[in-house]
């Protein structure tokens, strides 16, 4: 009896940190291949540009 | 001018603040169902501002602004284009944003000018929009998307959203879609960056299709986190917070100039309830300086769009551009 809980808890534990040692992996997976690097960047619009928006816009 | 402000939410007490700072406007009445919210928010307006409860409309009213929670704006908007007042709603509900365009025969009939979804997206998406086309000479593809909410209840429409069904535009039919599906890594302004974004029930497919006649494809999508797409057809688990952070819409249109094809992508960063105020406001002075023709439409189909792009930028809401490869797939 004492045997066979003590195999019990043995099989549970490396169950639970196999599950753990998969999770980290997919986790580390996944976080590597989430964001990929942003290929440009924002500048933000001066008043010119917007002016010359305008013009496309009243050309149309 | 008179302007009247229903809701005095995150946005509509912005919204009214901004108004009653104008020079333009004369008097603002704030109307609210919460009478403890409606002093709170008068009291800090000054002497331009006054209280009223609900409606009736006031008759001498020139322009109202319907910033009360989606799906509640189509009978404020009824009644103020009976008084034949300027109106301009914030809605972002689909089926209300459809209903508020259908009022477009009955506002030309009362020469009322009814501006629609007049908030971050739908609004300044819309303008974006519309500017970003400008530089092209046909336009095959608008694709919007926005990060972040509101006040509460925005962050309530938003959840509201990502269980609905999603309209998209594609090859001149409307195609619906499921909400929380769709999943695009799309680049938002700093410090918003990149956030994976879904379809969702909005309604901004609904106001650019008019002003982009022969246009491919619309779609709108909204940033979602895991958890909200696991918990959107739940009833929400705790209370909405008063206001969220900073937000980001992004809009990228696709299409040609010349013989090339050519891809501008815009966008702008700004706590998403102080922006729809802002667009808001200014849409009502843009139209009662006659940049809105009767009838019923949103910002993508105004004239002059750059005195009310520039009018943004000057109160700090300056889009941004997009350069390098876009990344919208």
């Amino acid at each position: 009896m004492g045997a066979g809980l003590v195999a019990l808890i043995r099989r549970a534990l490396v169950a639970v940190l196999t599950g753990m040692a998969v999770a980290a992996a997919i986790r580390l997976r996944v976080r590597r291949r989430a964001v990929p690097p942003q290929s440009g960047g924002w500048r933000e619009l001066g008043d010119d540009e917007l002016t010359g928006a305008e013009a496309f816009a009243e050309r149309g | 001018m008179k302007v009247a402000v229903f809701g005095a939410g995150a946005t509509g007490a912005r919204v009214a603040r901004k108004l009653a700072a104008s020079d333009e406007v004369e008097s603002v009445s704030v109307h609210d169902p919460d009478p403890q919210r409606l002093e709170w928010v008068v009291s800090s307006l000054g002497p331009a501002a006054s209280v009223a409860q609900s409606p009736p409309i006031e008759s001498d009213a020139d322009a109202v602004v319907v910033a009360t929670p989606s799906g509640t704006q189509l009978g404020i908007a009824r009644q103020a284009i009976a008084e034949e007042a300027t109106v301009v709603t914030t809605s972002d509900d689909p089926g209300e944003t459809r209903a508020l365009l259908d009022l477009d025969h009955r506002a030309r009939s009362l020469r009322a000018a009814v501006v629609v979804g007049a908030g971050y997206m739908p609004g300044l998406s819309c303008l974006l929009a519309r500017c970003a086309a400008a530089e092209l000479d046909q336009v095959d593809e608008i694709h919007v998307a926005k990060a972040g909410t509101g006040g509460p209840a925005c962050a309530r429409q938003h959840h509201r959203s990502l269980s609905g069904m999603a309209l998209d535009w594609r090859d001149g039919e409307w195609a619906r879609r499921p909400g929380g599906s769709g999943r695009e890594l799309c680049w938002f302004p700093d410090p918003v960056s990149g956030r994976d974004c879904y379809r969702a029930a909005l309604p901004d497919a609904l106001l650019l299709v008019p002003a982009f006649p022969g246009v491919n494809r619309v779609t709108a999508r909204l940033a979602a986190t895991r958890r909200d797409r696991f918990t959107a057809p739940l009833p929400m688990l705790r209370p909405p917070h008063p206001e969220g952070g900073i937000g980001a819409v992004r809009v990228e249109v696709r299409g040609r100039r010349g013989a090339e094809r050519k891809v501008v992508v815009l966008g702008a960063c700004a706590r998403p309830a102080s922006a729809a105020a802002t667009v808001a406001a200014a849409a009502v002075l843009h139209a009662a300086a006659g940049g809105v023709e009767p009838g019923a439409r949103g910002l993508a189909g105004i004239e002059h769009p750059r005195t009310l792009l520039a009018s943004l930028a000057a109160q700090g809401l300056r889009p941004s551009r997009f350069e390098g490869f876009a990344t919208f797939a």
